[in-house]
């Protein structure tokens, strides 16, 4: 069979997860939630807001791992979600993101059935204009790549899956720099 | 390596916003254990080949949660194709809705975009259905009504580069 193309991959830094669930209109957690960790300079790396088939409504984010505990103390003080939302946490994972040339969802499906197939979880998927990106456990993402790299065919110039930048975004500027 | 960026903007920059009206919404609740499946109804060739303009998935309770938003004609075939499958899964579907996306630079690297999209969008009494932010780009689904309003507000909060 032949491989479906792919116009590239990559994986994330090491992040962690955490899943907000409660009764609430997202009008009233989400920008509270946002407001909260952007105020202590933490970066959401990945997000999806969703309504549950419970009426309930969920709230995914990953910031970066070495944040894990200060997202923790931020979200599980008292008064920082409104009353009837409770939070779970999940530590190491990271995400694959992939770069489909079309057919995202043919893509999706073939990433659900390999994974499955060699037990790697998925705890989150968001797709934009060009990219795909899925949550798995960190340790697991080596062996999805391997997985994925066996069922599509990436270009023969593709850059490293792994990150060889780790971007920061600083908050001093020193004169004459930035804009 | 490590690389600090640092962005000094009054308005933070996008390339732009982008739109799409009149599409099909469809959240599907499936089991974990069963997902594999799933990923067979979708490799399936009635459906595989349909534009998707966003999907998003969480684990719920042992379940992936999905918001699946299709053009109306692959959301009817995708929901048949649900109804056919056999499998007790909990779906649901919603006709129109509408989508508003952008990204901009290093979006996935930087705190506060989400703050100020959300934030806005919260303060202008706009109902969001369902979201999603990863790489550089941000998602809000929103009610087909709500669209040029939603772009209107997003436009005066961030600045589209020229």
């Amino acid at each position: 069979m032949d491989k479906v193309r792919l116009g590239g991959m990559k994986q994330s830094l090491e992040l962690c997860q955490f899943d907000l669930r409660g009764p609430d209109s997202p009008e009233r957690i989400v920008p509270r939630v946002c407001k909260l960790l952007a105020s202590q300079k933490i970066n959401i790396a990945f997000l999806t807001y969703n309504h549950l088939k419970t009426e309930f409504h969920q709230l995914t984010m990953c910031p970066s791992q070495s944040d894990f505990s200060r997202t923790s103390g931020i979200l599980g003080a008292t008064g920082a979600l409104p009353r009837g939302w409770a939070l779970q946490s999940r530590e190491h994972v990271g995400i694959l993101t992939v770069y489909p040339h079309h057919s995202p969802i043919k893509i999706i499906g073939c990433v659900m059935v390999s994974w499955a197939a060699s037990s790697i979880p998925i705890y989150g998927i968001a797709t934009s204009l060009s990219a795909i990106s899925f949550i798995t456990d960190y340790h697991a993402l080596d062996k999805g790549i391997e997985v994925v790299q066996n069922f599509f065919q990436l270009p023969d110039d593709h850059a490293p899956i792994k990150p060889d930048l780790t971007y920061y975004q600083g908050d001093e500027v020193k004169r004459g720099k930035g804009n | 390596m490590e690389t600090i960026a640092v962005y000094w903007e009054s308005r933070i920059k996008t390339y732009g916003f982008q739109r799409i009206p009149e599409v099909a919404l469809i959240e599907l609740s499936w089991p974990i254990d069963a997902i594999k499946s799933l990923g067979e109804i979708l490799t399936s060739h009635d459906i595989q080949g349909f534009q998707a303009p966003f999907i998003a998935g969480q684990d719920a309770d042992r379940e992936l949660s999905f918001v699946f938003c299709l053009p109306e004609k692959a959301g009817i075939a995708f929901h048949a194709c649900l109804e056919q499958a056999g499998i007790s899964t909990s779906h649901r579907y919603v006709y129109p809705v509408g989508i508003i996306f952008f990204h901009g630079p290093h979006f996935g690297d930087r705190y506060g975009i989400a703050r100020a999209a959300f934030s806005a969008i919260s303060k202008a009494g706009i109902q969001l259905i369902a979201s999603g932010c990863a790489s550089s780009s941000v998602y809000l689904i929103l009610a087909q009504d709500d669209l040029d309003r939603a772009e209107q507000i997003l436009t005066e909060t961030f600045e589209v580069a020229k």
